[in-house]
C-alpha cells in the first residue's frame, strides 16, 4: 500500500506541475507578440506596454517560469489585467458559490445514484427497470446548457416554482430555492454514469453464488442486497466516481453561466471571453490541482478496496 | 464521455455463452434458455417469468439464464426513430429549405408569427433550420480526426516491443486527462483565433487521450498473443503484422467507441458554442441561439425552448442509438 500510494502521490504532483507548465505555456503559444494579443480590442502603446510591464514580457521565458512556479507555491498568481486586483483574492472569492454547488452535488450523487442502480437491478427487465435505464442511458450526454434552459422554461417560467437565476442572491445558502435547478442539472449526468455502473455490478451481484448461498441459509432479502451484493457492487464505480469531479467542474462552469451564480465557473468564462490570462491561468491551475487530487484519493480508496486491482492504468 | 461504463458490461455479455448462440431480444429465446438449463426447485420453465430466473433463491445456474437486459419493442423503436429524426432532419436538411422571406421586426416580437423572433428581430425558424447543420458536421470532422490521429498513436504504442516508445507516446495523456475536457477547451479556445476549424481541432484534440488509450487497450491484448509471436518469429514484415493483423482484430471495438466519441463530441461543440468561444460571432448554431435569445426567455420562449429541445433530443436518440448498437454487437 505505502509504495503504490507513494508513486501514485509522485504521479499526482508531476501532473499538477504539468497543469501549471501548461497554463504557462499559454502565453508562449499566443500568436505573435504576446502583449500585443493580449490587448486585443485597445491596441494603444500605453496598454500594451502596461501588459509587457505586468507580465514581465520583456524577460526570458524560462526566468517567467521560475517566477510563476515560485508564485504559485506561495499562492501569488499574479493581477489581473483587466480589474488589477491579484487573481488569488478573485479566486477566494469565487470559490464558495462553486463549492456549494459541487459539494451539494457530491453528497446527493451517492444515495441518488446507488438507490436508483439498486431499484433498477433488483425489478430487472420490468418497467421500473427499463425506465430507469432508458433515462439514464439517454440523458447521459445531453448538453446540461440545454437542459438547463428547459427546467428553467418550464419550471421558472410555464409554472413559475423556481427562481429562474440566482442574480441578486447575496449567498446561495440563504435561497435554498435559487440551488434546485442548478443542482438538478449538476447531478443529471453523473448519475447516469454511475447508476448504470452500480445496476450492471448489483445484477452480477445478485447472480453470483454467494448470494445464492446466503439466501439459502435464510438471510433476509433486506440484508442479502443491502449487506452482501451491494458493497460488490458499489467497488466498481468508485473509478468512476473520480471522473465525476471530471464533469462536476465543467458542469460547473456552464450551469453558473446559466443560472448567473458568480463562481469561478463564471469567472473563467469572462477571463477567457476578455483574454485575461493571468485569471485563465489561475484557475486552471486550481481546477486542475482539484482535478488531480481527487483522481488521487479515489485511486487510493480503490486500492485499499480491492488491492490486487492495479487502478493506475 | 468515457466508455468505461460500457466495457465491462457489454464485455461480459459478450462473453456469455449463451448470449453467443441465442440471440437475445425475444421472450421465446428465453424459454429456450431455461429449457436447456432447468433451474432445479422450478416447478415448470414455462410458466415462471423468465425474467425473475436470477431473484429465485437458489438458483445456480441463473448465471447462464441471465435474459438480455433490452428489449426492442416496435413502439420504442419507432420513438427512437422519431426522437432521432427529427432534429438529424431539421439539421441536415434545413439549410437547403425554401423559407418565406419576413421583413425584420422587433426583437422577441410576442405578435409575431410561430414561433415569435429572436434577439435580432428575425424569425426564429430561421434559426432552427439552419442552426444544426454547423454543430453535427463540427461534431463529426472532431471525431474522425481525433481517430485518424488516435488510431495510430494507439496502435504504434500497443504493437512496440520497445517500452519507452509506449511510454513516450502515452505518458503525455496522462497529463491531458488531469484537466477536465471543459476546461481544456476553454483554454486552448482562449489563445486561439475563433474559426470553425479551430474548434474542429479543439474538439479532436480533447478527445484524443481517450480514443489513444482505448485503441491500445483494445489492441494490446491481440499484440502481444500467440498469432502476432507467431507471425513475428516467421519474419511477417512490421506493416502485415500491424496493419493487417492487430488493426483488424481492434476493429469491433473501436466501431463502438466511435458512437461514445460523437456523442462526446457534439456535447462539446453544443457546450463551446454556447459559452461562446470556437465559433466567431457571425455563426449561429442551435447552442448560439440558446445563448443569445436568453435575455427574451419572458417574452418569446420559442427562441430558446426550440433550438434547446432540438440539442436534448439529438443528444438522447444518439445515445439511445449507440447503446442499442452496442447491446446488439456485443450480443451478437
Amino acid at each position: 500500500m505505502l509504495a503504490y500510494a507513494a508513486k501514485r502521490i509522485g504521479l499526482g504532483a508531476v501532473q499538477v506541475l504539468a497543469v501549471a507548465v501548461l497554463a504557462f505555456a499559454l502565453v508562449e503559444l499566443l500568436p505573435g507578440d504576446a502583449a500585443v494579443a493580449l490587448a486585443g480590442d485597445q491596441p494603444d502603446p500605453d496598454n500594451i506596454e502596461r501588459i509587457r510591464e505586468q507580465m514581465h514580457l520583456d524577460e526570458p521565458a524560462l526566468a517567467r517560469l521560475g517566477d510563476w512556479l515560485a508564485g504559485i507555491a506561495t499562492g501569488d498568481f499574479g493581477a489581473s489585467l483587466v480589474s488589477g486586483r491579484p487573481v488569488a483574492g478573485l479566486l477566494v472569492t469565487a470559490l464558495e458559490p462553486t463549492l456549494i454547488l459541487a459539494g451539494l452535488t457530491l453528497i446527493l450523487l451517492l444515495p441518488l445514484s446507488i438507490g436508483l442502480g439498486v431499484a433498477a437491478a433488483r425489478r430487472r427487465g420490468r418497467w421500473p427497470d427499463r425506465l430507469i435505464t432508458t433515462f439514464t442511458v439517454g440523458l447521459y450526454s445531453v448538453p446540461e446548457f440545454a437542459l438547463a434552459v428547459l427546467l428553467v422554461s418550464v419550471f421558472a417560467i410555464g409554472l413559475a416554482w423556481l427562481p429562474p437565476t440566482a442574480v441578486g442572491v447575496p449567498s446561495l445558502l440563504s435561497e435554498p430555492a435559487v440551488l434546485v435547478l442548478p443542482l438538478l442539472v449538476l447531478l443529471a449526468r453523473p448519475i447516469c454514469s454511475i447508476a448504470r455502473l452500480v445496476r450492471a455490478g448489483m445484477i452480477e451481484a445478485l447472480d453470483s453464488e454467494y448470494v445464492a448461498h446466503v439466501r439459502r441459509a435464510g438471510v433476509s432479502e433486506r440484508r442479502v442486497v443491502l449487506a452482501h451484493a451491494l458493497p460488490n457492487a458499489v467497488t466498481p464505480a468508485t473509478a468512476q466516481i473520480a471522473r465525476t469531479a471530471d464533469w462536476l467542474l465543467g458542469g460547473v462552469i456552464v450551469v453558473e453561466s446559466v443560472f448567473v451564480i458568480p463562481g469561478l465557473g463564471t469567472a473563467l468564462v469572462d477571463a477567457v471571453n476578455a483574454r485575461d490570462l493571468p485569471v485563465v491561468q489561475g484557475i486552471a491551475v486550481a481546477f486542475g490541482a482539484t482535478t488531480v487530487l481527487v483522481n488521487l484519493a479515489a485511486d487510493l480508496v480503490a486500492f485499499r478496496l480491492a488491492p490486487r486491482l492495479e487502478v493506475a492504468r | 464521455m468515457s466508455p468505461e461504463p460500457d466495457l465491462p458490461e457489454s464485455g461480459r455479455r459478450g462473453l456469455d455463452p449463451d448470449d453467443l448462440s441465442h440471440p437475445p431480444g425475444t421472450l421465446d429465446t428465453r424459454g429456450a434458455h431455461n429449457a436447456t438449463h432447468p433451474t432445479p426447485g422450478a416447478t415448470s420453465p414455462r410458466k415462471r417469468r423468465t425474467v425473475l430466473a436470477p431473484l429465485v433463491s437458489g438458483a445456480l445456474e441463473s448465471r447462464h439464464t441471465r435474459p438480455s437486459d433490452r428489449r426492442n419493442s416496435l413502439p420504442e423503436r419507432i420513438a427512437l426513430a422519431a426522437l432521432l429524426a427529427l432534429p438529424l432532419g431539421i439539421a441536415l436538411v434545413g439549410p437547403f429549405l425554401p423559407v418565406p422571406e419576413r421583413d425584420r421586426t422587433q426583437p422577441f416580437d410576442p405578435a409575431a408569427p410561430w414561433p415569435g423572433t429572436d434577439y435580432l428581430g428575425t424569425s426564429v425558424l430561421n434559426g432552427v433550420l439552419d442552426g444544426g447543420w454547423g454543430i453535427v458536421v463540427t461534431a463529426a470532422a472532431a471525431t474522425a480526426s481525433a481517430f485518424l490521429v488516435g488510431l495510430p498513436i494507439g496502435l504504434i504504442a500497443a504493437a512496440t516491443r520497445r517500452r519507452w516508445i509506449d511510454e513516450l507516446l502515452m505518458r503525455p495523456f496522462d497529463l491531458l486527462l488531469a484537466l477536465p475536457s471543459l476546461l481544456l477547451m476553454l483554454l486552448l479556445a482562449s489563445i486561439a483565433p475563433p474559426t470553425a476549424w479551430m474548434l474542429v481541432l479543439i474538439v479532436a484534440l480533447v478527445n484524443l487521450p481517450d480514443i489513444a488509450r482505448i485503441v491500445r487497450a483494445a489492441a494490446l491484448e491481440t499484440a502481444h498473443g500467440p498469432a502476432v509471436e507467431a507471425m513475428w518469429l516467421q519474419g511477417e514484415s512490421w506493416w502485415r503484422t500491424s496493419i493487417g493483423h492487430i488493426a483488424r482484430s481492434i476493429l469491433p471495438t473501436v466501431a463502438a467507441d466511435a458512437g461514445v466519441r460523437l456523442v462526446g463530441a457534439f456535447y462539446l461543440v453544443a457546450a463551446a458554442s454556447f459559452l461562446g468561444v470556437g465559433a466567431g460571432p457571425e455563426a449561429s448554431d442551435w447552442a448560439v441561439m440558446v445563448d443569445v435569445n436568453r435575455g427574451g426567455i419572458f417574452l418569446s420562449p420559442w427562441g430558446v425552448v426550440l433550438p434547446a429541445a432540438l440539442l436534448v433530443a439529438l443528444a438522447v436518440g444518439l445515445n439511445l442509438l449507440f447503446d442499442r448498437l452496442l447491446a446488439r454487437k456485443a450480443a451478437a
